[in-house]
């Protein structure tokens, strides 16, 4: 079984977010980065319990520039055979998408994985695009999977409850909490994974219709104001005149 | 709960910038290791600790760990078993070892960084892994193939749990009076029989063997510490392939004030006659054997101190930046609103000097492990120098960041007002957990002796020279930087001060009895520690100023302004504390000695 896992870089979610050229792009310089916890925690490993299984072996591949090779390592670190990193700048969801459809085709890829969402654009759409691209089933915030080697039974969360479906064949998934639990690299991984391959390949063309305009911050939090227990009159007010709510 | 209790940040930056730690990968041992490597095990060592330990730090506190009188057995958390396994599947157990003994060839300067995340995390788990590290390397560092064989893998994957089992009723810490014995069976064994009290994790029931490296005295041995023994000492011993119970009987838990998870046992061992040892080494040479296992203790006992004034630091700082509370002396008007703590000038006093002494106290822990590092890999001139700042400065760590992070913690507290005592906030237990540190592998006083007595006298004195010539060097660097030049200039003075005390208490040791000479050893401790942190904040200021000068974001700017204003603070506020250290010193007043202790009862 061969299985494709999409990994992202986000920042550290301490990290201060701060945008450059008039407010149209995110201001890199001085975050921390770490892998989408999503594509970390829950595709990574759902797939090394799956090659653990089944056999097979586990991809990791991410688009972008050599930045990217230390969260790159890390999934090698938890436990991938390989790795490859499209060596161009990820522009956008379809972007992103295309070089992964491309590479799942030419290397007969049975399941492709990613995390729900990531957590800074927080798009979602990855997933379903590649599923598109491929033209095969697509199962988003799966937080169950069994899988007995030719047919998977998914479970998806959904508005008020979950749903379960069942597939046999090739098919892309994306990653929610539940579907696995957490694995740390231990320093035998550590160590490995600098002796593990990652392969550097060149993006396919693929031209997307979408630019983003700008960004905003959420509006600062206002302080609290304490109201005395027996003043109802000011209560009333302060949310009739500043929240608004009355 | 506070949300952090470290940061990651000022450990890469104390490993790059200032120790430069990428000399250690041309050693052969640690040829496998890069930057990148580093900085994904500390990433490591802090998911282990997010996931593990920290989640059950208060809970271990609260849920402490009791003798069970039904069951006869020691109860712990339960989440205790589950975080000494992770410790040891991540590799942090025997993982300075090399690859063909299981270990990951790690440096022990990694090791350490990784070991204050987890103690900041939750000291009271951590340690177990800590002792058991310890346990495992004394075995493989003396003791047979079988032996080794025996225990050390069990040890390593964390199933089995390691102790040093040294104090007995009436030896603490004057081990020559150990009492335990060892009688010889025909076929190489040992019965052991005696008792051990205050034992760190020397107990409890989830555990499946506990190895006791036990101090005990083989029959006719010589009095005194040349008589002592080094045996493993099992809870459970292998009998023809069946695990049975070896004779070490918990009598009970000892009742403390902190680190309530982490127990201190009572044990008895061989109270049935039926409790057998195995000899580490060869007889007589046990204290020696066990001081490898202490010296890396004490480095740890120092991470483990400033990993808990750490998780200090961060509560108090959250705390400070959440709670508005009172308004700015100049303003007059009681509408105004009220501002965050953290805008006070004597609640920025406070911070800062948790601050200082943290990541003073960091620096110091892998300044140590540093020089551990290159005495056991480099050679020559290079090796023996990083020895004997190794041994000088090892009463140093331990002592500095226990006893000075005991104020820090205090000033934590007293940042957060009446809500730090009580038990609402975290800064109680780390109040109560830090402030053994000072206590455990030897109290403040004895490294005050050892450091005074044997480490500033060793080799005609040519460790402490070899310390201020480091600091000479950094004297010197500093002067190219015109806004750091002022502090080298204080810490030139301060490094005289040490010359000139030191100087004066080795006339003393000449001319007068050792009692005059080490009375005030402990001010002589904290004197010495105080100039060294100074050393270590000059090296962080250069490092720092050095950044800013080539360009840095806003927020990379923050952290280095922070370097360079904690390192202000400390020059300004703490250093100046020799002053009246160095008159004591300096004084011929024997008050301690002259005085009748029937004046003080």
């Amino acid at each position: 079984m061969n299985l494709l896992v999409c990994i992202s870089k986000t920042p550290e979610t301490t990290a201060k977010i701060a945008f450059k050229d008039e407010n149209s792009s995110f201001d890199t310089d001085g975050v921390q980065f770490i892998m989408n916890p999503y594509d970390e925690w829950y595709a990574l490993v759902r797939a090394l319990e799956l090659k653990e299984q089944h056999g097979g072996k586990v991809i990791a591949i991410n688009v972008g520039d050599s930045s990217n090779d230390p969260v790159i390592r890390k999934a090698l670190a938890i436990g991938a055979d390989e790795a490859v990193r499209v060596d161009i700048e990820a522009t956008s969801s379809f972007f992103v998408a295309k070089q992964v459809a491309e590479y799942a085709k030419s290397n007969d890829i049975d399941i492709v994985f990613t995390g729900k969402e990531t957590i800074d654009y927080n798009g979602a759409e990855v997933g379903g695009m590649i599923a598109e691209m491929l033209e095969q089933p697509y199962f988003s915030f799966a937080s169950h999977m069994d899988h007995d080697g030719s047919t998977a039974t998914v479970t998806r969360d959904i508005e008020g409850g979950v749903e379960v479906a069942e597939i046999n064949g090739k098919f892309v998934i994306s990653a929610a909490k539940g579907l696995a639990e957490q694995r740390i690299p231990n320093m035998r991984g550590i160590m490995m994974a600098k002796r593990k391959p990652l392969n550097v390949i060149p993006a396919v063309e693929a031209e997307g219709n979408v630019k983003v305009l700008s960004y905003e911050l959420p509006p600062v939090k206002g302080g609290i104001t304490m109201v005395d227990a027996d003043d109802m009159d000011k209560l009333v007010k302060l949310l009739h005149e500043e929240a608004k709510v009355l | 709960m506070a949300k952090e209790y470290i940061s990651i940040r000022n450990l890469k930056f104390l490993m790059s910038e200032v120790l430069e730690v990428d000399k250690l990968f041309l050693f052969t041992k640690f040829k496998d290791y890069d930057w990148e490597a580093f900085q994904m095990t500390l990433q490591a060592s802090k998911d282990l600790s997010d996931k593990y330990l920290f989640p059950i730090f208060t809970e271990m506190d609260k849920k402490k760990a009791y003798y069970d009188e039904t069951s006869k057995s020691v109860k712990a958390h339960p989440g205790l078993y589950q975080a000494i396994k992770a410790l040891g599947e991540g590799g942090w157990i025997g993982s300075n070892s090399s690859y063909e003994q299981g270990g990951q060839q790690m440096p022990i300067t990694l090791l350490n960084a990784g070991r204050m995340i987890q103690h900041a995390a939750n000291a009271n788990a951590a340690a177990y892994g800590l002792l058991t590290d310890g346990a495992a390397n004394l075995i493989r560092a003396f003791a047979t193939e079988d032996l080794i064989d025996l225990y050390v893998p069990k040890m390593m994957s964390g199933v089995w749990q390691g102790t040093m089992a040294l104090t007995e009723p009436q030896a603490g810490s004057s081990l020559s009076d150990v009492k335990t014995s060892a009688t010889p069976n025909d076929d190489g064994t040992y019965n052991i029989k005696g008792q051990k009290i205050y034992i760190s994790g020397g107990d409890y029931e989830d555990a499946e063997n506990i190895i006791h490296l036990t101090l005990a005295r083989i029959d006719g041995a010589p009095i005194g510490t040349k008589g002592i023994s080094l045996f493993v000492v099992p809870k459970y011993r292998n009998e023809n392939g069946q695990s049975v119970s070896n004779d070490v009987v918990t009598a009970g838990l000892f009742g403390k004030m902190g680190q309530k998870g982490y127990v201190a046992a009572h044990l008895m061992m061989g109270e049935s006659e039926d409790c057998m040892g195995y000899l580490v080494g060869v007889p007589h040479n046990g204290l020696k054997y066990m001081f490898q296992m202490m010296n890396e203790a004490r480095i740890g006992t120092g991470a483990m101190a400033t990993g808990t004034a750490s998780a200090a630091y961060y509560a108090s700082l959250q705390y400070a930046n959440e709670r508005p509370q009172g308004r700015h002396p100049s303003s007059k008007d009681p509408n105004d609103p009220q501002v965050l703590i953290i805008e006070h000038a004597d609640v920025r006093r406070m911070l800062l000097f948790q601050k200082s002494i943290v990541e003073g106290s960091a620096a110091l822990v892998l300044q140590c492990s540093y020089y551990a590092d290159l005495a056991e890999n480099s050679e020559g001139e290079e090796k023996e120098n990083a020895h004997l700042l190794l041994e000088l400065l090892t009463p140093v760590v331990k002592s500095f960041p226990s006893e000075w992070g005991n104020l820090s913690v205090s000033a934590g507290m007293q940042v957060l007002g009446g809500a730090g005592y009580t038990d609402d906030f975290p800064l109680e237990q780390y109040y109560r957990d830090i402030r053994v540190n000072a206590i455990y592998e030897g109290t403040t006083t004895i490294h005050g002796m050892d450091i005074l007595g044997r480490k500033v006298m060793m080799n005609n004195g040519k460790a402490i020279q070899l310390l201020v010539l480091e600091m000479a060097i950094t004297i010197k660097d500093a002067s190219s930087h015109s806004h750091i030049n002022p502090y080298a200039e204080k810490l030139d003075k301060a490094s005289s001060s040490l010359r000139k005390t030191t100087s004066h208490l080795v006339e003393i040791a000449i001319k007068e009895a050792p009692e005059v000479f080490l009375s005030d050893a402990t001010l002589y401790l904290e004197f010495f520690g105080i100039v060294t942190i100074a050393w270590l904040w000059l090296r962080q200021g250069i490092s720092a100023q050095k950044s800013i000068d080539n360009g840095v974001s806003e927020s990379e700017n923050d952290f280095y302004q922070g370097k360079i204003h904690t390192m202000k603070y400390y020059f300004e506020y703490e250093l100046p504390k020799i002053d009246a250290l160095q008159k004591r010193l300096l004084s011929d007043d024997k008050l301690t000695l002259n005085i009748e202790s029937s004046y003080i009862n």
